[in-house]
């Protein structure tokens, strides 16, 4: 029996999420005896609720970085997303068609990254570089330099601030999604397909498996979880904007893909491993919050924490 | 033949190691003479490239000592096994292709002049000395991506040479050579006897093992069971020590067999004047069901290309392809494996595995579609799949959720069959399909060919191991730069006859 239960304990050590979660719980702690506030429920809600949008996002991210790719253009895919769904809604003053507006645009933005990457062969950092680029410049054309007040009342901002059994419907459409995709990353032919892409291209290819086309999927549900994110962002602050979404984004969502796990070189990694990256960063930044610690010391201690947590694992890791 | 008293080179004693609680390598004592070669032997995950690791410092063992020279050495760090003169070629190059000759031997030791520059002259000279004392013929200044693999693999040898080496692990370093490239890389080993130095020869050749090597430890299930010079044993026993008696006589039986050239009669594949540019060109033959055809030929006479042409894996320039009758030009290999076309490709770790994934992810991976509904896949059928081609092809450890980069090179190659035997094609091409596979996993290898044979399926197999292509054929066709040179009825061909066609001698 106790053999059993340490060879249990073995493989639940051995996980990769499991030096993660150990120092989330750490970190929780010594949040709560610094200040015992953090523990309240409220801020504990709050704590996810502020990781929602960079949370969907790095969903998105990790399938493509799983594939050993990368996108950049989330956030001016989140910018241009709520003033799509603004402007859709202007004209058409219906919910649904703006929310697909937004998503489709989103998605087909990833789409153009997915195939230049897959079927033009061009490297990833540079195609969503271009893109960062050329989607941030639409959006200024689209939406001017100025702040686009949503309506109120219409139903648009339940999305971003809405309750649901206390808890807010965005955090809800972050649990949900979680939930999904990681479902189809550990069940699904595609889920494997995008592993198997991310550890040997070649192989994939040469056992018939759809390559190209599996890159492609993944940027676009990156720009798509990008989209999303824009939606909840506008309808949470009742405005759209081109300069939403403005530079650092991108490495938050990375950093919080890397953190849950996810080799940049593709291959490995887990939807779960991204939320408990993205809770990590979560309850890193609202205890320096709680702690009183000025935003510039705050960004130095993050990027602290990030390279300590990344070592930390690659140590349990082993061998180069 | 080295001297009987010539002095103990490297002696490691109660050396072993182990994963956790499972102990792969038990406790082993070994030793070496100066100027010897020992052929290490056995069978696929017996350990013996864990020993060779330990003593290139690539694994720390678990326990024991490795005394060079009467000194006790400190283990598991590779850069100082270097210095002491341990080297190690394995059987995937580690130069770096796009430099030098020149360059790699000295690569991350370059002679610098008093200014931290590389200091070129001396590096050139000191290799022009060494490739004349051993009579290497290089041109040092050629990059090595431009070499032949026996080129390779004798640049290795000659950076083991500039290190002052006194002992050189080779662990199967003739997997990608032909007969006649063994024959060079033996002709070095030689003179490396001669100068004194003292080589371990890993390979499942027993040929090699018995042409070049003074003496054999036979290695079984992580311990040395057998220890002699070579002159006291021969083939059969050997076999029997390595894999057992009852895999030893399955070896033996599959080299008899009934020969079926043209199998059924039916043509499945038929190619015509297949050409891609300056590869390939006028490859017309055809493939019948229920027979095996071997591609025999050196290594880069083209059959490779020819058959990611046909897989729809490489560009196809010219020709016409007809499958059951029915003309087809593949543009992916997943229209070719839609069609009944299987390609084992022949460098496992580039083309075929997904070295992070589990075992049963590799075996799953080309059929997918057999284990999942509505793009979903079903764990039990998953799990079902792997274990019956774990079963089938007895590849160890018989775990589906291990890691496959952990498996012995012979048990990943086993891998690499399963998940095409899965897609039960109509058509099996296999390139090399045994390299790195130990006798009695050939024997069971063969077995399966023959099986899908006689079920009526066609079968390709690329070889360039004469033995392999002698002993599986039922037709043998031959290739040369690039060139189908001609197609023989297996029986009625000799052994003489097909080296002549072969060239490169
Ligand atoms: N990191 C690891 N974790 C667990 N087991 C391992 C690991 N590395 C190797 N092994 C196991 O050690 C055993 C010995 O492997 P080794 O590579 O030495 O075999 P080998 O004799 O070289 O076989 P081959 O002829 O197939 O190359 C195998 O069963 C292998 O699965
Ligand atoms: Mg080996």
């Amino acid at each position: 029996m106790i053999g059993r239960l340490s060879q249990l304990g073995g493989v639940w050590l051995g996980r990769p999420g499991f030096g993660l979660s150990a120092s989330l719980i750490a970190l929780v702690a010594i949040f709560a005896i610094l200040s015992p506030e953090f523990l309240h429920i409220d801020n504990l809600v709050g704590v996810v609720h502020r990781v929602t949008t960079t949370g969907i996002m790095a969903v998105g991210m990790t399938f493509v970085i799983m594939t050993g790719g990368i996108d950049l253009t989330v956030g001016p895919v989140l910018a241009i997303s709520g003033l799509v769904a603004f402007f859709t809604f202007e004209g058409s003053a219906s919910v649904p068609l703006s929310v697909l507006g937004a998503i489709g645009t989103g998605a087909a933005i990833g789409a153009l990254n997915g195939a230049a990457v897959a079927y033009l062969r061009l490297p990833p950092i540079i195609v969503t570089l271009a893109m960062l680029s050329i989607v941030r410049g639409t959006a200024l054309i689209v939406g001017g330099p100025i702040l686009h007040q949503l309506p109120e009342g219409a139903g648009y901002e339940f999305i971003g601030t809405g309750f649901l059994f206390g808890v807010p419907v965005s955090v809800w459409i972050f649990l949900a999604l979680a939930m999904l995709t990681a479902f189809v990353q550990r069940r699904s032919a595609f889920g494997l397909e995008v592993a198997a892409v991310g550890d040997n291209e070649r192989a994939a290819f040469l056992s018939g498996r759809p390559v190209r086309l599996v890159k492609t999927l993944t940027y676009v549900i990156c720009g798509a979880t990008a989209a999303l994110a824009g939606l909840i962002q506008s309808s949470q602050v009742y405005t759209a904007s081109a300069n939403f979404g403005e530079f650092g984004t991108e490495l938050d969502v990375i950093a919080a893909v890397v953190l849950g796990g996810t080799s940049l070189q593709g291959g490995r990694g887990s939807i779960l491993g991204t939320v408990m990256g993205v809770l990590f960063l979560g309850v890193v930044s609202s205890g320096l919050n709680i702690l009183d610690v000025p935003v510039d010391v705050q960004l130095i201690a993050k990027g602290l924490i990030i390279v300590g947590a990344l070592s930390a694992r690659a140590g349990t890791q082993g061998q180069i | 033949m080295t001297a009987v008293n010539a002095p103990t080179l490297l002696r490691a004693t109660g050396v072993s190691k182990s994963y956790g609680s499972l102990e792969v390598l038990h406790p082993i004592e070994f030793s070496i003479k100066a100027g010897e070669v020992r052929g290490l032997v056995g069978s696929n995950g017996a350990g013996k490239s864990t020993l060779i690791k330990i003593l290139t410092g690539a694994h720390r063992p678990s326990a024991g000592d490795v005394w060079l020279n009467g000194r006790r050495l400190q283990l598991g760090n590779p850069h100082l096994m270097m210095d002491q003169g341990i080297a190690c070629i394995y059987q995937h190059s580690s130069l770096v292709p796009s430099l030098s000759v020149l360059d790699n031997i000295f690569l991350g030791r370059q002679p610098t002049t008093r200014f931290g520059f590389l200091d070129r002259r001396t590096q050139l000279q000191a290799a022009q000395k060494l490739v004349a004392e051993y009579r290497i013929e290089l041109d040092l200044l050629e990059k090595v991506e431009s070499l032949s693999t026996v080129k390779q693999k004798e640049v290795e040898i000659l950076k083991a040479l500039a290190l002052r080496s006194c002992l050189i692990l080779m662990d199967e370093p003739t997997a990608w050579l032909s007969h006649s490239e063994v024959r060079k890389l033996h002709a070095t080993i030689d003179t490396l006897r001669s100068r004194n130095i003292a080589v371990v020869y890993v390979s499942h050749v027993l040929d090699e093992v018995f042409d070049i090597c003074d003496s054999i430890s036979i290695m079984r299930d992580g311990a040395i069971v057998w220890e002699g010079p070579t002159t006291s044993i021969d083939r059969p026993r050997l076999i029997n020590i390595m894999v057992g008696e009852k895999l030893g006589k399955a070896s033996l039986e599959s080299l008899e067999q009934k020969r079926k050239p043209r199998g059924t009669g039916d043509i499945r594949l038929s190619c015509h004047a297949l050409a891609r540019r300056n590869i390939f060109s006028d490859v017309s033959f055809d493939l019948y069901s229920g027979e095996i055809l071997c591609f025999a030929g050196l290594v880069g006479a083209g059959r490779s290309d020819v058959v990611h042409a046909i897989f729809g894996a490489a560009q196809l320039d010219d020709g016409a392809l007809q499958l059951n009758g029915e003309a087809h030009r593949f543009r992916s290999p997943k229209e070719a494996i839609l069609a009944g076309i299987g390609l084992v490709p022949e460098d496992r770790r580039r083309d075929g595995l997904l070295l992070a994934h589990s075992v049963a992810d590799n075996l799953v991976l080309a059929a997918l579609k057999k284990v999942s509904r509505s793009g979903f896949l079903s764990q039990k059928r998953r799990r079902g799949l792997a274990l019956r081609q774990i079963r089938n092809l007895n590849i160890l450890p018989s775990n589906p959720d291990r890691v496959v980069s952990v498996l012995s090179g012979g048990n990943q190659q086993k891998v690499l069959i399963g998940r095409w035997l899965e897609t039960a094609p109509t058509v099996l091409i296999l390139d090399e399909p045994t390299v790195g596979i130990d006798v009695g996993a050939k024997a069971e290898i063969y077995g399966q060919l023959r099986a899908l044979r006689d079920e009526g399926r066609a079968v390709l197999v690329i070889s360039s191991d004469l033995e392999e292509v002698l002993t599986i054929a039922d037709r043998i066709a031959v290739m040369a730069e690039g060139k189908l040179v001609s197609i023989h009825d297996a029986g009625a061909v000799s052994r003489e006859e097909l080296i002549a066609k072969i060239g490169g001698d």
